[in-house]
C-alpha cells in the first residue's frame, strides 16, 4: 500500500520573545513536539511504502523547519505564508490547514503534534480533523495498518488504549512515541541544494481574506505578562525525624502530596 | 554572525548542537576525567557525516563548505574539545590532504571508509627533534623495489592511539634537506607500527594522542602522496586548512566558557547582589563576549575566502593566532568570574582552561603564525 502521509509541522521560535517578535532562520526552529510525529511519519512510509508531504503555515523564515525536515527525509515541502494570515487563531489556522491539506488530495493520515512549545493550545490537530469531516486518534504512541484502517495505541491515563480508525484520518502523534533522529550532514546539504519548498498563499488556496488571519479570528490575544515564579527558601531545625514530619506537613499542606 | 551565515548553517548548527546537547556534554566531564576516548559517540558522529565534512558526496562524504564545516567543530568543541580536535584533525590535515594531493586510485581508496567514520585519520609530522622546524624531520623511507622501507619516531600524534590511516612525513631523499620530505600513506596494521603509550596530557584528555613509531615498515610505493619531496608543500597547505579548524575549536572552548560564566555570574551572590550586577564582573563578560565575536569574525572571514577559492593562508594564520590566544584569555577571565569554584573541577570552566591553553601550540605555535603573518604582511 501507499501511504501519503501529510505532516503538520510549525516552526517556533526558541526563546521567549521580549517585546516585538522578530522570526528569523536564528531564532526559529522546527517545534520539538513535532520532530516524533515527522518521525512517525517516515517510519510508516519506510514500512508500508508510499511518499511524506510536510505542510507549515507561518512566515518566510518558516522555511528553516521545512528544510530540516527535508533533510530527515519528507519528500515534499510546503510554506503556506501569505501576510493575509498574521493574526490567526488556532481556527483560522485549522481553516487554513485543512484547506491546503484538501488541495493534497489524495492522502491517508494527517499527523500533527500533540502541541507546539510557543503556544501550546492543542487545538490545530483535532480542529483541522472537524474541517476535513474525517476521524481523529489523539497521543497516538504506536500505529499500525489493520485490515480496515489504522490501528493506533494511545495513553490514557493508567490505561493503553488500542483504537481502529478508518482512512483517511487525523492522529496526533505523542511526544515520546517515535524517538526522532538526527539529520544527517549530507541530508542538510541535499536539502538546501536540491530541495524546493513551495510556496502557497491563499489564492492557491481559493480561501478568502476574510476566513483567515484576524478577520478569521474568534479569538483575540489580549496580553501576554512573563511568570516570574517566587521562590522561598525554609529551613527546617529539629532532629531528622522531626524535621522529615515538618516536611511531611507542609508537602501535604500545600496539596504537593496527598 | 549572521553576516557569514546562511540559512542551511543555522540549520545545521542547531542540529549539530542539539546533538552534542544530548550526546556529549553530559560525559565531557567524565570522559576528561577517565582520559577515555568514547567510541559510542564516535559511532553516532560517523554515521551523521561528522567524518566527511567536507568530501564530495560521491566519495562517501556530505559535500558541504567550509563555513559548515567551522560550524560543526565549534558546536563539537563547546561540548568536548578533545572530541572536536578528532574531528578537527581527522577532516583538515588527514582528509584534506589525500583530496587535495591523492591520485583518483588514492582517494577512492582511502576517503570513503575516512568520510564513513570507518576509519580514523592521523597526521604524523612532529618528532622528538623537529616540530615547528619541520625540515628537521629524520624519520626515513629508503626506496626498495615497489616498497618504501621506512622508520619513524613520531610523538604528540592527535589521534594517535585510534587512528587507521596515518599522513607519515618521513625523509626519502636525505641529501636533499627541505625538498627531500615525502609524505606516506600507513595504515594501521602494517608490520613494524606500534602505538606508543597516550600522553598523559593536561587537557583534550578525550583525546588519546599518542606517539607511533614504524621500524622496518614496508609500504607500496603508491601509498606516496604527491610525488617525492611534496612533503613540505602538503603539510603547510594542509596546515592552512587545519588552522581554521583549531580556530575554530578555540572559539568553541570560549564559547562554552561565556555561557557558564554567565550563568554562574546571575546565580552566584555576594554583597547582597548576583555578582553580575557589579561592575568589575561586567568588565569582564563584556571583554570575553567582546572578544569571542571578534575572533569568530577572522574565523569566518578565513572560510569565506577559502570557499571562494582565494588565498587564505594569512586569514587562516590570523584566525588561528587571535582565537587561540582569545580562548586562552577568556577562559582565563571564566575561571576569575568563578573565584574558587572556577579552580575546582566541580564546575566545567577548569577543563575549558586546561583545554584551551592548547590551541596556542599545535597545528603551529603561536609565534610560527605570527612569523607566518609578518612575512605575509612584509612581502606586500
Amino acid at each position: 500500500m501507499n501511504l501519503h502521509i501529510i505532516v503538520c509541522i510549525k516552526s517556533v521560535l526558541l526563546r521567549v520573545p521580549k517585546g516585538r517578535t522578530i522570526r528569523t532562520a536564528e531564532s526559529c526552529e522546527l517545534n520539538p513536539f513535532d520532530r516524533p510525529t515527522l518521525e512517525a511519519a517516515l517510519w510508516l512510509r519506510g514500512r508500508y511504502g508510499g511518499s511524506v508531504t510536510v505542510l507549515s503555515m507561518g512566515p518566510e523564515s518558516g522555511t528553516s523547519a521545512l528544510y530540516e525536515a527535508i533533510a530527515l527525509g519528507a519528500d515534499r515541502s510546503i510554506l503556506i505564508c501569505d501576510p493575509a494570515l498574521a493574526g490567526s487563531d488556532t481556527l483560522a489556522t485549522s481553516t487554513v490547514l485543512g484547506a491546503a491539506i484538501k488541495t493534497l488530495k489524495p492522502f491517508d493520515l494527517v499527523f500533527f503534534g500533540t502541541r507546539t512549545s510557543d503556544s501550546d493550545t492543542g487545538h490545530v490537530g483535532p480542529q483541522t480533523a472537524v474541517q476535513l469531516g474525517v476521524p481523529l486518534a489523539s497521543q497516538v504512541l504506536s500505529m499500525a495498518l489493520g485490515e480496515s484502517g489504522l490501528i493506533a495505541e494511545r495513553k490514557m491515563d493508567g490505561v493503553l488504549e488500542k483504537v481502529q480508525v478508518s482512512l483517511p484520518a487525523v492522529i496526533t502523534v505523542h511526544q515520546t512515541s517515535y524517538p526522532p533522529g538526527d539529520p544527517p550532514l549530507s541530508g542538510i546539504q541535499t536539502a538546501f541544494e536540491e530541495g524546493t519548498i513551495e510556496k502557497w498563499g491563499l489564492k492557491e488556496l481559493s480561501l478568502s481574506p476574510e476566513s483567515a488571519g484576524e478577520p478569521g479570528s474568534p479569538t483575540r490575544l489580549l496580553s501576554m505578562t512573563p511568570i516570574s515564579r517566587e521562590r522561598k527558601c525554609r529551613i527546617l531545625t529539629g532532629s531528622s525525624e522531626g524535621r522529615a514530619d515538618k516536611l511531611l506537613k507542609i508537602l501535604m499542606d500545600s496539596g504537593g502530596i496527598s | 554572525m549572521d553576516t557569514f551565515l546562511q540559512e542551511k548553517h543555522h540549520v545545521l548548527q542547531r542540529t549539530v548542537r542539539a546533538f552534542c546537547h544530548r550526546e556529549i556534554i553530559p560525559i565531557a566531564g567524565n570522559i576528561d576525567k577517565e582520559a577515555r576516548f568514547p567510541w559510542e559517540v564516535q559511532e553516532k558522529m560517523a554515521r551523521l557525516g561528522y567524518f566527511g565534512i567536507q568530501v564530495p558526496a560521491e566519495l562517501g562524504g556530505a559535500g558541504m563548505d567550509t563555513v559548515s564545516y567551522i560550524t560543526v567543530i565549534e558546536e563539537i568543541s563547546r561540548a568536548c574539545a578533545g572530541l572536536g580536535l578528532c574531528v578537527s584533525v581527522h577532516n583538515s590535515v588527514a582528509v584534506f590532504p589525500i583530496m587535495a594531493f591523492g591520485s583518483e586510485a588514492q582517494k577512492k581508496k582511502w576517503i570513503p571508509s575516512l568520510a564513513r567514520g570507518e576509519k580514523i585519520g592521523a597526521f604524523c609530522l612532529t618528532e622528538p627533534n623537529a616540530g615547528s622546524d619541520a625540515s628537521a624531520i629524520e624519520s626515513t623511507a629508503i626506496r626498495d623495489g615497489d616498497e618504501y622501507i621506512i622508520n619513524a619516531n613520531k610523538v604528540f600524534v592527535t589521534n594517535g592511539a585510534i587512528a587507521d590511516t596515518c599522513l607519515m612525513f618521513v625523509r626519502t631523499d636525505p641529501d636533499a634537506g627541505r625538498r627531500g620530505i615525502s609524505v606516506v600513506v600507513v595504515e594501521r596494521g602494517t608490520k613494524g607500527f606500534t602505538v606508543g603509550e597516550a600522553e598523559d596530557l593536561s587537557g583534550m584528555r578525550s583525546n588519546p594522542v599518542s606517539s607511533i613509531r614504524l621500524q622496518d615498515c614496508r609500504v607500496p610505493v603508491e601509498n606516496l602522496l604527491g610525488g617525492e619531496g611534496r612533503g613540505l608543500v602538503i603539510g603547510l597547505s594542509a596546515l592552512d586548512t587545519g588552522r581554521i579548524g583549531i580556530a575554530a575549536q578555540a572559539s568553541g572552548i570560549a564559547l562554552a566558557a561565556l555561557e557558564e560564566t554567565v550563568k554562574y555570574a546571575k546565580q552566584r551572590r555576594q554583597f547582597g547582589v548576583p555578582i553580575a550586577k557589579h561592575q568589575a564582573i561586567q568588565m569582564m563578560i563584556a571583554d570575553m563576549a567582546t572578544q569571542i565575536d571578534a575572533a569568530r569574525l577572522l574565523i569566518y572571514r578565513a572560510a569565506v575566502q577559502k570557499d571562494r577559492g582565494n588565498s587564505f593562508t594569512q586569514a587562516a594564520a590570523m584566525a588561528k593566532l587571535y582565537a587561540s590566544e582569545m580562548s586562552s584569555r577568556v577562559t582565563d577571565m571564566a575561571v576569575q568570574v568563578h573565584g574558587g569554584y572556577g579552580y575546582s573541577k566541580s564546575y566545567p570552566v577548569e577543563r575549558y582552561y586546561r583545554d584551551a591553553r592548547v590551541t596556542r601550540i599545535y597545528e603551529g605555535t603561536s609565534e610560527v603564525h605570527r612569523m607566518v603573518i609578518a612575512r605575509g604582511v612584509l612581502a606586500e
